[in-house]
């Protein structure tokens, strides 16, 4: 994390609103996997909420939906890193 | 006592055209003869896969939405869980708020996470 620019835990902190809330979201769809991705890291985990500003209420709506993508297999499960 | 419910399941691609609507039509007429009433169905064809399933890179993908009432969902996914050829399936109950997010959707209204300047979501690879 320290020595990579494009971290995604790095230059988010600037703003902590929660993008669901503020775009008035009241489901966050397991389908809507553009969404999804920007809300996972490059490893497939899903991003704290210390790190999106996310709020609570989102960030478990936001769990559920990431996890009925994987099992679907929308979104992956991890992602190898090609090292 | 009836709900909303939608269910996406996946087919197998190995299949021809013919095989997939023959199979959206079972999947269609297990809900009805149970009582079932279908609102939408949304074939999105054949996508890739993000992890492989039964050895299968890809899959036929259908979103289907309809209204039962809830012992049906038991015979459906009975059925469905001893077909070969269906992949996975996902049944979700719709509560109030997925169900307004489902008119929103129909509309076309549905609201947008607007991309900022300084999202830098891109992958470093």
């Amino acid at each position: 994390m320290i020595n990579n620019p494009s971290h995604p835990k790095k230059g988010h902190l600037k703003n902590r609103d929660c993008k669901f809330t503020k775009a008035g979201f009241e489901y966050i769809d397991y389908k809507e996997t553009d969404i999804l991705e920007r809300f996972i890291n490059d490893q497939g985990k899903i991003l704290p909420r210390r790190v999106t500003g996310t709020s609570a209420k989102h960030q478990r709506q936001l769990s559920t939906a990431v996890k009925r993508a994987r099992f679907l297999a929308l979104i992956p499960y991890v992602i190898e890193n090609m090292r | 006592m009836t709900n909303f419910y939608e269910m996406t399941y996946i087919l197998n691609p190995v299949l021809d055209e013919e095989k997939f609507s023959e199979l959206v039509e079972f999947v269609n007429k297990l809900i009805t003869d149970n009582g079932g009433e279908i609102a939408e169905v949304d074939e999105w064809g054949v996508k890739k896969l993000a992890y492989d399933i039964d050895n299968k890179g890809t899959g036929y993908y259908v979103n289907l939405y309809f209204t039962a009432t809830p012992d049906v969902i038991n015979k459906v996914e009975k059925n469905m869980r001893i077909h070969d050829d269906i992949m996975r399936y996902l049944t979700l109950k719709y509560d109030s708020k997925m169900n307004r997010h489902y008119e929103l959707r129909k509309k076309g209204e549905l609201p947008v996470l607007f991309e900022e300047e300084e999202e830098n979501t891109e992958e470093d690879n």
